[in-house]
């Protein structure tokens, strides 16, 4: 199993410990990445469609031309490029594009390009049974609440487009079960964690952040998972001033969803680089501590 | 059949605490929820308070929160809903104040956000010597959005209403869509519509989240819509200073290096003389810092050239 690997803007930058992890859980999992070292930024949901389209186009033709389907680690990179790759599935546009922005490189884009989360990569390219053979540490007594937030799930025809994929929907829930840990399930867990509108509004941003981590420590979670680094920066990084805003300690560690699966796989807190985070994860690596 | 009918009560005007009630029900198999809310009012309860009017699901009045999922009771048959087991739960659509059971306040819920955006075609001064004439595929769009039902399913969903009640919400800026993307308003006329969507809490509060495309009864797709005038608007030039700041800030990010600044986009968001604001940052930087999760040196990327090449055409083309 190889894949041309896109970590992603955030998992070089604000979430080091994203990369770090993935990389690591991959090699565990027998998932060869080669990294697409020269390629943009997806333009993150910020760029308008007529300039991110272009450059995702080129993204998908370097993929093409090294044989090999794309795998992500950020749910909003996934969501920008299913959504791209969605559009440039129509000939018309796809060969105005090849023939306006990428024919001068010497790369035309066929429309080919397989683009897959790494929760997607888990179930439906790796398996659940080679998945199961590899945990080392199930995570007994680590009450989990899945974090999906938005581009995973919607637009529900692009993200999840066939029956075949219907599992799409509850592979979060899923993974947590079988890693040995327990869900604890927020109302809130599809719907967005703020992020997008730290900028023009910060209190509504911060609210969902409350909102999402309150919940799920008020249900008991040890911590939250989400396969979205945009979503831990909120939700991890913000929630110390969610907590001022609203007046009340949260204290909920959020963890990406490679160090969880690491964690399961045998890895150490500090090899996950859980003492990364904003939030501490005290509480988890005490647990997890306890299974040793 | 046989269901029960367990039913949200309130009645917010007098001040009542929220409860609910339980109706056992007699019902044919092919009846609908709303025959079931009916009978209900007819032979046991007639306090109970609900909204229906054309019973055929082409108005949007009666849309409720059955077993969880927000539907209209008209159209929603009963043993669709009891599959899993004879309770029938109705609850209020979210985010909306109640004003009694099940019925709640479309003033504040939308009317008075639809009205916000103007919702009438403004002619010019003088009459135009010929028809107006507008291509098909300029107005088809338009045209389906005109079909909106109004029935706040999309604003059900949405994920910024319950932190925010102001937010416009995405039935309102559908409306919004309708008159911005009309081809017979363009030039100023379209800048002055989109000025009334870009208002804070309209457009840019929006969090892109999709919730609302899975709601619509009318499959318009009123999250689409948002993004399609956030286009519109990027081509005009955003009126939010800040929210300008942040994507110009992004996309010579990517233009320059290939990739985004992270620090850099921060900062520029805030505005590079806002010491205020800059200042605000501190806190959450120092926390970054002491954690190792700083970006470190932002780096030119390979093919960042490419990149950047491409990007000023397609900005040509705007």
């Amino acid at each position: 199993m190889k894949y041309a690997f896109y970590p992603g803007c955030v998992a070089k930058g604000g979430c080091p410990e994203l990369y770090t992890a993935a990389v690591k859980v991959a090699e565990k999992l027998d998932i060869e990445l080669e990294e697409m070292a020269d390629v943009a930024c997806t333009g993150a949901g910020c760029m308008p469609t007529q300039l991110s389209d272009p450059i995702n186009a080129r993204t998908f033709a370097k993929a093409e031309q090294m044989g090999l389907p794309i795998m992500t680690i950020c749910s909003t990179c996934q969501g920008v490029f299913s959504q791209a790759n969605h559009r440039l599935q129509d000939t018309d546009y796809r060969e105005e594009i090849n023939r306006e922005y990428l024919a001068e490189e010497g790369l035309s884009y066929q429309g080919t390009t397989e683009v897959k989360h790494m929760l997607w990569v888990l179930f439906e390219d790796l398996g659940v049974e080679k998945l199961k053979s590899l945990i080392q540490r199930p995570l007994d007594g680590l009450k989990v609440s899945p974090f999906y937030g938005c581009f995973l799930r919607r637009p529900g025809p692009i993200m999840v487009p066939t029956k075949e994929v219907g599992g799409r929907r509850g592979y979060l829930e899923d993974l947590t079960r079988l890693l040995g840990a327990e869900n604890v399930d927020i109302s809130g867990k599809t719907k967005c964690c703020g992020f997008p509108v730290l900028t023009a509004n910060e209190e509504s941003s911060l609210g969902m952040v409350a909102k999402h981590a309150g919940e799920s420590k008020q249900n008991g979670a040890d911590c939250m998972v989400t396969p979205c680094p945009l979503c831990h920066l909120n939700l991890d990084g913000n929630q110390p001033r969610a907590e001022s805003l609203k007046g009340e300690k949260i204290n909920l560690p959020i963890v990406h969803l490679p160090q969880l699966l690491g964690l399961a796989l045998g890895f150490d807190a500090d090899e996950m680089q859980l003492g990364k985070h904003i939030v501490s994860t005290k509480a988890v690596n005490d647990k997890v501590d306890m299974l040793t | 059949m046989e269901v029960t009918y367990k039913v949200h009560r309130e009645d917010s005007q007098n001040g009542g605490e929220s409860s609910f009630s339980t109706y056992q029900v007699d019902l044919p198999e092919d009846a609908t929820v709303l025959d079931g809310l009916q009978k209900i009012r007819d032979e046991q309860d007639d306090t109970l308070a609900f909204r229906a009017s054309c019973c055929q699901g082409t108005c949007g009045e009666c849309a409720v929160r059955i077993n969880y999922k927000a539907q209209f009771t008209c159209t929603t048959r009963i043993a669709d809903v009891t599959k899993k087991g004879p309770e029938i739960l109705c609850a209020p659509v979210r985010n909306i104040p109640v004003i009694k059971d099940l019925v709640f306040d479309m003033d504040r819920f939308t009317w008075d956000k639809m009205a916000a955006m103007k919702p009438w075609m403004e002619p010019d001064d003088e009459f135009a010597p010929t028809e107006n004439l507008v291509p098909e595929s300029e107005m088809a769009e338009v045209r389906k959005t005109m079909t909106c039902y109004q029935c706040g399913l999309c604003d059900e969903g949405c994920a910024v209403l319950p932190v925010d009640f102001d937010f416009l919400g995405p039935g309102a800026m559908v409306k919004g869509y309708r008159f911005v993307m009309d081809p017979r308003e363009t030039g100023p006329r379209q800048e002055e519509r989109l000025a009334v969507v870009e208002q804070p809490k309209g457009l840019w509060d929006c969090v892109h989240c999709y919730e609302a495309n899975g709601k619509c009864a009318r499959g318009l797709e009123p999250s689409s819509k948002i993004m399609e005038m956030r286009d519109v608007s990027f081509k005009h030039g955003i009126k939010n200073e800040k929210v300008a700041r942040h994507h110009n800030s992004f996309i010579n990010s990517v233009k320059q290096t290939g990739w985004l600044d992270e620090r850099k986009l921060v900062m520029e968001t805030e505005g590079l003389t806002n010491i205020g604001g800059l200042m605000k940052l501190l806190p959450t930087a120092v926390r970054a810092m002491t954690r190792g999760k700083m970006p470190g040196r932002h780096e030119k990327r390979p093919g960042a050239d490419q990149i950047k090449r491409i990007i000023e055409k397609a900005e040509e083309s705007k």
